[in-house]
């Protein structure tokens, strides 16, 4: 019990340095108060051409597709993630050994980092963002299940970080690391269903996609978030999906681990 | 004449650097051309996608719209590789205060800065925009001599475009220093020129045609291809010349101003 | 000889904000931001004549870069004037800065990832320089550095000192009248530093006048015949490095580690300044009055230590110094 207190007293701190360091950098977030909106009307009117006048595509309505944008784009500010270029940094200057010399685990120190830096997407970047859409867009964008939908988003935040965790763990195996992330970024940026829903692709891919991490870091939250989910024609009671996202989750939490040990076996052995 | 030439030699020193700056890091340059071969797939592919499942854009076939968004990567790419370098050489000299650097030489700041930015790194996804481009002409009726004349000026226009905006964003660095989301925000405007203009309303169409002309970009060049827009198209033209004689002044006026007010 | 560069009542100004940190400030900090102006450079006058060389010297943020930087061109003053050769740096900035070379410590104008070699055939085509002028220069500077093999490594593998040897080349290429050196020894060694200052003395020799920044007094012992110190954006001391040794009196540091407290110190010329323990102290010693040899001698004499350096005054020191017999004198 002591410990989970001294770990969490931790955590509280290492997230409000991070929220205060990153503050000086609020009108960084407060870009997004209009790179979002304008990315949201330019697929607005995408779909609303693409829709004209269809009552269904790939079994999603056009407010579906709408509001699923306007999620997306939500819960991207609450589960953004950069621990892999923060990892691949502090091992490439040698700065880790930092933290191989202080009573924490960097892992540790990365999620409450995260936590203070999205608190402050939160703040700058989700709530005006929110507003926008709903009074000035008038989408309705209202969770259908509040309680279902921050359980999803929550299980995101881990999805998003653990993977991004194991990628900056690369750069203590590969010295040039940038391109194996790069092509990462690129591939969930594609298959998390960030550009498009997921539906739209190929059926035979849907079916692959459930065993792959990237649904559940955006299409899996935003689905819950607008109310009803399918993949590869399958549809799902929300209790059933996030229970999954769950599962992968800790699935994705012990290859980490198992990631970790065998980096701090190459990290103490070699000195890299 | 003296002065053209000049500014040539430093230009072909500037690409010599370039090229000898790659060879240094070759494997991490064919990395960085396949994944922007590839990622410049993400546009075209949401594209296919929408049309393979039955919907579509009203008036357009899918390979007319792969070839304004082929164009529009075509422009891009050749942005990137000679101009666009000049938002980053900027935002690093102003936050470093090391402007001072380009401006003890004795040439044109804005022509230096991007001359030195000179990358080849672009060259992947040029090759994949034209790839796209080249199936999409395959698949659609051939365009005469003169309509292709057409577009390669309009094409050439919407590189002023994006010069302007690449001078847009390089100014607005020194005013917020170091923000690197700077480029998001034009990024995020540039989208309307990726699509048929006739999914967006009027007013939407007036701005991007002649406020912030992005249209000329993607959409004018290959809808002039397309044989769908008539003459009223150069008119157009004006704007995009404004726009980035816009973009010089602005950039010109804020290295006067930093030299006035740095520290 | 005619002066080169001529500065009158040159004053920069310039507005900053103000940033808070705790968490309502940042908030607050959204809407409004407080402006804070600070005068960097307060209405200084100086002339270096043609051939000399220069050194403006004072401690870190004492408005040093920024003189240097309007001295270039690079930055435009509040107010004064500057008169550079026949040109005046703000207007016709292309002219001018053809005519100048400039060093600056921190920032580099080599190419990291290739040879210095490839930068300097850059700077030829910017600055025009024909190809039997280059090669010939070239071939002098590389000589007197010593730096043959080195041109042709990729930058990102030289050391500093090989680097700032580069960097010196880079910025004389166009052969420069003038040349603004900008803290050009920063965190240089000793071997460095010494081959840097013979290179500024050749090129000197050679008819390159220099003004250079510094807050490391041996720079400006070794190399300045005229010296200008400022602090705080004031000119505090303007006059020739004969000048500044009377001024300052020839005062050396030593720091002593001693194996036995010592109470009292009677030497003439000589008294501590500071005790950073019982056993360690930092006495001062003025050269006018006693030879450093007979110091320790008789330091010796009176006590016994384990270990002796001898150091420079501080940069700190100095202006207290300065400000001392600017008192003095006007009593």
């Amino acid at each position: 019990m002591k410990y989970i207190i001294h770990q969490l007293r931790i955590m509280k701190e290492v997230a409000l340095v991070t929220y205060k360091e990153w503050s000086a950098y609020r009108t960084h977030s407060m870009v997004s108060i209009f790179v979002g909106p304008v990315y949201f009307i330019v697929q607005y009117f995408i779909w609303t051409a693409v829709y004209g006048g269809r009552e269904q595509l790939n079994g999603m309505d056009l407010t579906q597709v709408i509001a699923y944008f306007g999620a997306s784009t939500l819960i991207g500010y609450l589960t953004m993630d950069f621990a892999d270029w923060n990892l691949q940094m502090l091992i490439h200057t040698g700065r880790f050994l930092t933290f191989a010399l202080r009573p924490i685990h960097h892992r540790f120190f990365a999620f409450s980092q995260k936590l203070g830096h999205r608190f402050l997407g939160l703040i700058f970047e989700f709530i005006p963002c929110y507003f926008i859409f709903t009074l000035l867009f008038g989408i309705d964008i209202t969770p259908k299940h509040v309680g279902w939908t921050l359980l999803s988003i929550l299980l995101a935040f881990l999805m998003t970080f653990y993977i991004h965790y194991i990628l900056g763990m690369t750069a203590f195996w590969f010295v040039q690391s940038s391109g194996i992330r790069r092509v990462f970024d690129l591939l969930s940026g594609i298959f998390s269903g960030v550009f498009i829903p997921l539906v739209f692709f190929p059926e035979g891919l849907q079916k692959a996609l459930f065993f792959l991490p990237f649904p559940y870091m955006t299409y899996v939250p935003v689905m819950v978030y607008t109310g009803n989910f399918v993949l590869a024609g399958i549809t799902m009671p929300i209790p059933v999906i996030v229970g999954l996202q769950a599962i992968a989750v800790a699935v994705v939490m012990l290859i980490s681990e198992i990631i970790y040990r065998a980096s701090m076996r190459r990290f103490n052995g070699v000195g890299a | 004449m003296k002065r053209i030439k000049r500014y040539l030699l430093i230009y072909r020193e500037c690409i010599r650097v370039a090229f000898a700056s790659a060879t240094t890091y070759r494997l991490n340059f064919f990395l960085n051309c396949i994944i922007m071969l590839l990622g410049d797939i993400v546009f075209p592919l949401i594209t296919v996608l929408i049309y393979n499942s039955g919907a579509g854009f009203e008036g357009w076939s899918v390979y007319e719209v792969l070839l304004i968004q082929s164009i529009f990567t075509m422009s891009t790419a050749l942005a990137d590789m000679t101009f666009n370098g000049i938002l980053w050489a900027t935002m690093f000299a102003v936050r470093e205060g090391n402007l001072e650097m380009a401006l003890i030489l004795p040439v044109d700041t804005m022509f230096i800065l991007m001359a030195r930015t000179f990358s080849i790194d672009a060259v992947g996804l040029f090759i994949g925009g034209f790839t796209i481009f080249t199936v999409s002409c395959i698949n659609l009726p051939a365009p005469g001599i003169f309509m292709w004349l057409k577009a390669g000026a309009l094409f050439i226009t919407g590189l002023c475009v994006m010069m302007g905006i690449a001078l847009f964003m390089a100014a607005t660095s020194f005013k917020w220093v170091g923000n690197s989301r700077i480029p998001e925000i034009f990024e995020s405007i540039k989208g309307f020129g990726k699509y048929p203009n006739n999914i967006f309303p009027k007013t939407v169409c007036i701005i991007t045609s002649y406020l912030f002309p992005v249209a000329m970009i993607g959409y004018y060049p290959a809808a002039v291809l397309l044989g769908k827009e008539g003459s009223a198209s150069f008119i157009v033209l004006i704007p995009c010349l404004l726009f980035l004689a816009a973009g010089i002044l602005m950039y010109r006026y804020m290295v006067r101003l930093y030299q006035g007010v740095g520290g | 000889m005619d002066n080169i560069i001529t500065v009158d009542k040159l004053t920069k100004e310039y507005m900053t904000y103000k940033r808070g940190s705790s968490f309502s400030e940042s908030l607050g900090a959204i809407f409004r931001r407080k402006k804070v102006s600070v005068l960097a450079v307060n209405n200084i006058s100086f002339t270096v004549k043609e051939g000399d060389i220069a050194g403006i010297l004072g401690p870190n943020g004492a408005g040093k870069s920024t003189t240097i930087k309007m001295l270039t061109g690079t930055l435009y003053p509040t107010s004064g004037s500057i008169r550079v050769m026949d040109y005046n740096p703000t207007r016709d900035r292309k002219a001018y800065v053809s005519q100048i070379g400039a060093v600056f410590g921190q920032k580099s104008q080599l190419i990291w990832d290739i040879p210095p070699v490839d930068s300097f055939k850059m700077n030829k085509a910017i600055y025009g320089i024909s190809n039997k002028d280059y090669e010939e220069r070239l071939k002098v500077m590389t000589r007197i550095f010593e730096v043959e093999d080195y041109i042709t490594r990729p930058t990102r593998v030289l050391s500093l000192g090989e680097r700032m040897k580069c960097e010196f080349i880079m910025a004389m290429l166009h052969q420069p009248k003038v040349v603004f050196l900008d803290e050009p020894t920063i965190g240089l060694d000793v071997i460095a530093k010494h081959n840097i200052r013979e290179f500024i003395h050749e090129m000197n020799s050679r008819g390159t006048t220099f003004i250079l920044t510094t807050h490391d007094l041996e720079d400006v012992e070794q190399l300045a015949r005229n010296v200008i110190i400022i602090n705080h954006g004031d000119k505090v001391f303007d006059g020739s490095l004969k000048e500044l040794r009377n001024t300052l009196g020839e005062v050396k540091l030593v720091q002593l580690t001693l194996s036995k407290p010592l109470n009292e110190l009677s030497i003439p010329g000589a008294c501590i300044v500071e005790r950073e323990s019982e056993l360690s102290i930092t006495i001062s010693v003025d050269l006018g009055v006693i030879g450093i040899n007979e110091f320790i001698s008789k330091l010796s004499d009176i006590c016994s230590f384990t270990d002796i350096s001898i150091k420079e005054m501080p940069m700190e020191t100095i202006i207290t110094h300065i400000y001392k017999s600017k008192e003095d004198d006007k009593q």
